[in-house]
């Protein structure tokens, strides 16, 4: 006779603790390999000196121009900075409303709920099929490439336009409102859709009318915190020629106008967190009733 | 009920429907500004497919492909060499140091997120977290505590609100071109954001546990530890995989400031006018972007599946 | 407009290995109101389910209205479909929906896409006053325009029967409609279904728990236990002890429930 089998010790480490073990060596690793000294955190001559500079203008913002050479009738610079501004909204709501199309229609393609709520079989069944791989593919593509790199990407196809900047942003927040679409529409509770079926409903009327009014809320407040990162997207796109907030801060920044360059980021700030505010509210909104 | 009293019926249940005028004005507020962009905007589209702009892109295309491939017949040998030493030359280096920037920065973030996250957090940073404990707490007492909680919420915003590519711009300035400036402006930004979203789950742990503990005398940093750590972990994990993913993203695009580093090459590639080089780093850098999807997909996964 | 009629035929129903319903003879003439009883896992659900095509028997044949539903095409059985309501046991609604158009969703088997597109974001008057009624006759009308989350379970199920109604059935299968309500609203709800039935000569089949209330509603009682037809017969011919049978189960086949 065997003795009765004890229950298995659990192991001292488990997965997750071991997960934040692995971590923190790879964080030390990466310090390791990327050659980085904790005295290099700390400027040089010339680093301090601009950091001295720059900080100490951090609670004196600029209110006019610090332009050597003022041209008369210039616009107070507060003024400068809610233009340029008023441009970061400008081109992220453009672009979001392209990525916005983008993302419904390829979201709807990649979920897969297509294909579980029909029962389509043979030749049905592999078109849709295709479609829905192509459609990942696509996705996966858009998403993987970063909107600064669609942007110089544009930028040296075509040169320096408008539509290079609003498709170098709604490639990729395309890309990324279709993945989260469809994952939300194929994680809503499906019973409604399945007793539409039950009830002679084709699958398209049960997708369009039972699963996807179930996942608005969610895709609604998604959209709306993707807005805001298509605001910072935007304001950095400036960095790269195009009108927006990134390309005063930078034009500032590299004429030493410190104080201007505290207002354009205290602007930006002030933009991202009024967004901040406005969907925060909205998804509790949405989600919680 | 005659057809006309079902009418009148009708009308007032649907005047007196419930209404959210917030949804209803922000969802409205937010098509306007949507479809508004176009008209106000005045972006110069007409001239985007002009003859000169095509003449561009073709060109490009011509461009594209590898250097000592133009004018010549396609040959996979050259091909593969010509790939090769790009990958030798630049590609490999820089994809390591790409990742180990997002790794270095995703792991301080998530350091300097949890003291934030517990400060931020109104459950804990109370002068009576979980339960009321012996002399109540002087006003003086609690205004500090509730300072405390805005000052850090306050900073969270601020490091949050700034993109990654502002920060690493005025670190590059001061810190000069070490990987100091790409890792800081990814730590401060990401901090900024798991601080928030670490404090949110703080917040939403059931008081069960860490008030019991209390009620044994257990003092604020004992119940971190003990209460809140356990409950904890798993969605701290599952958010810093979820953040590591997006850094892996910046951190491709970071080096074009001239930090060394997958972004670097690909700017060096674009000055130069070497077309062939620019585009095989940017879908260098998708691979690798991919790859961490994949890696972060799979860690949560694994993480989920141990909780 | 004539009840449904349905016919099993040596129906046997397996998940995987495990016999949900063992060869299963039944026949349900047009506008019988059949009240079918059993314990839980007894296979009330996949009864009505076969019913309307949702669930296929691994061998026997499911006839409705004389048609064979594994003979049928694709389109025709959904045809089929829109004309048996189904009132599901968790009722399966839209929750952040309102009411109207939960309703309204009934119909989709019957509308195009762009029909249904217009029906339901911006539904013509007559359409609306249809819905009214049915609400009304249900007993909910007030909640026409709420959002259907808002609702009391009652009220909830109210909305699901209205939604099933609204399908003009000429069958309507309902899934233990009363398990969540207190004894009252369930026999409400009994009797609102069978005097619909009555009314407007529909074929109607739940199940419940209630014995009692199904030997007071209705005039037929199906027994299950585990997969098989253990009684059949008018209510009044129904002995009392053969309920205690049905429910008195053993603890091997409580172990064996859901297995
Ligand atoms: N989809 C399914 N997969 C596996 N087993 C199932 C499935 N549906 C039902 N069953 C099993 O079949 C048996 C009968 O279930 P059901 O018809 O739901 O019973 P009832 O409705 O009488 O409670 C139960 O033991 C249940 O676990
Ligand atoms: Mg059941």
């Amino acid at each position: 006779m065997t003795a009765p089998e004890l229950p298995r010790r659990p192991p001292a480490v488990g997965v997750r603790g071991l997960t934040l073990l692995l971590l923190l060596v790879a964080g030390a690793l990466s310090y390791e390999g990327l050659g980085l000294t904790a005295a290099g955190l700390w400027p040089n001559e010339g680093g301090l000196a601009v950091a001295r500079e720059f900080f100490g203008r951090a609670l004196t913002p600029a209110w006019t121009s610090e332009a050597r050479f003022v041209p008369p009738g210039t616009p107070p610079l507060l003024l400068d900075a809610l233009g340029a501004a008023g441009r970061t909204v400008l081109y992220a709501a453009a672009a979001m409303s392209l990525a916005l199309v983008i993302g419904v229609v390829l979201g709807f393609l990649a979920s897969s709920s297509w294909w579980t709520l029909g029962e389509r079989r043979g030749i049905g069944r592999t078109v849709t099929g295709a479609l829905w791989f192509v459609a990942r593919a696509v996705i996966a593509a858009m998403r993987s490439i970063h909107e600064l790199l669609w942007a110089v990407l544009l930028l040296a196809a075509m040169g320096l336009s408008d539509l290079a900047a609003l498709v170098a942003i709604a490639l990729p927040y395309g890309g990324t409102l279709a993945k989260i679409f469809s994952e939300l529409i194929d994680e809503a509770p499906r019973d409604a859709g399945e007793a539409l079926r039950g009830a002679g409903a084709p699958a398209l009327s049960v997708f369009t009318f039972a699963l996807v009014p179930r996942a608005a809320p969610d895709m609604i407040a998604y959209t709306f915190y993707r807005f805001e990162c298509a605001l910072r997207s935007s304001a950095v796109l400036g960095f790269f020629g195009f009108p927006t907030l990134g390309l005063e801060l930078r034009q500032s920044f590299r004429s030493t106008n410190y104080g201007e360059v505290w207002t354009y980021l205290y602007v930006l700030i002030a933009l991202v967190i009024v967004f901040d505010w406005w969907s925060g509210r909205l998804r509790r909104r949405l989600v919680t009733t | 009920m005659s057809g006309a009293g079902r009418d009148l019926e009708i009308d007032r249940l649907r005047r007196a429907r419930p209404r959210d005028r917030f949804v209803r004005r922000s969802l409205f507020a937010f098509g306007a500004l949507l479809v508004g962009a176009w008209l106000v905007g005045g972006f110069d589209l007409g001239d985007a497919f002009s003859e000169q702009r095509l003449r561009n892109v073709d060109r490009f295309l011509g461009e594209i492909r590898p250097y000592p491939l133009q004018g010549e017949a396609w040959d996979h040998g050259v091909f593969l060499e010509w790939a090769r030493g790009l990958w030798v030359e630049k590609g490999a280096l820089a994809v390591g140091r790409t990742l180990g920037i997002a790794v270095l920065a995703i792991v301080l973030a998530a350091l300097l997120a949890l003291p934030f996250s517990l400060a931020a957090a109104r459950t804990v940073a109370t002068p009576e977290p979980y339960v009321p404990s012996g002399r109540p707490p002087t006003r003086w007492n609690r205004w500090a505590w509730r300072g405390l909680v805005g000052v850090t919420r306050t900073g969270l915003v601020f490091l949050r609100a700034l993109p990654e590519y502002v920060w690493a711009y005025l670190a590059l300035a001061i810190l000069g071109p070490t990987a100091w400036p790409a890792v800081l402006a990814l730590a401060l930004h990401n901090t900024g954001i798991l601080g928030r979203l670490y404090a949110e789950t703080v917040e939403n742990v059931p008081t069960g546990v860490p008030a019991a503990l209390r009620g044994l005398g257990a003092g604020r940093t004992q119940v971190a530890a003990a209460a809140l750590g356990p409950a904890l972990l798993p969605r701290l994990l599952l958010f810093f995989f979820y953040r590591w993913e997006t850094c892996v993203r910046e951190a491709t695009v970071l080096g074009m400031l001239g930090v060394v580093s997958l972004g670097y090459h690909i700017a060096d590639a674009r000055v130069r006018g070497r077309h062939d080089e620019f585009v095989f780093l940017v879908l260098l850098g998708a691979a690798i972007v991919l790859a961490g999807d994949l890696v972060s997909t799979w860690a949560r996964g694994l993480v989920r599946r141990a909780s | 407009m004539t009840g449904a009629s349905f016919g099993l035929e040596g129906v046997s129903v397996r998940f995987d290995a495990f016999p949900a319903l063992s060869d299963v003879d039944l026949r349900i003439d047009a506008g019988e109101a059949v009240a079918l009883v059993g314990p839980s896992g007894s296979g009330k659900t996949t009864l009505l389910r076969l019913l309307n095509g949702t669930v296929r028997p691994s061998a026997g044949a499911v006839r409705v209205d004389g048609e064979r539903l594994d003979e049928v095409s694709r389109r025709r059985l959904r045809d089929i479909r829109s004309r048996l309501g189904f009132v599901p046991q968790d009722l399966a609604l839209v929750p952040n929906l309102r009411v109207v158009q939960n309703v309204l969703s009934g119909r989709l088997g019957r509308w195009s896409f762009l029909g249904a597109a217009r029906a339901l974001l911006a539904p013509p008057r007559a359409l609306v006053r249809e819905v009214h009624a049915l609400l009304d006759r249900v007993g909910v009308a007030e909640k026409l325009y709420q959002r259907t989350d808002r609702l009391s379970g009652g009220q909830r199920q109210r909305v699901a029967v209205a939604r099933a109604l609204f399908q003009e059935p000429s069958g309507l299968l309902a899934d233990e409609p009363v398990s969540s309500v207190d004894p009252a609203r369930a026999r409400d709800t009994v009797r609102l279904l069978t005097e619909l039935s009555s009314e407007r000569r529909i074929t109607l089949v739940m199940s419940l728990h209630n014995l009692e209330l199904a030997r007071a509603a209705f005039p037929r009682l199906v027994g299950l236990r585990r997969g098989r037809v253990v009684f059949d017969a008018p209510s009044d011919d129904v002995p009392a002890g053969a309920f205690e049978a049905l429910y008195d189960l053993t603890t091997e086949e409580l172990l064996g429930d859901g297995a």
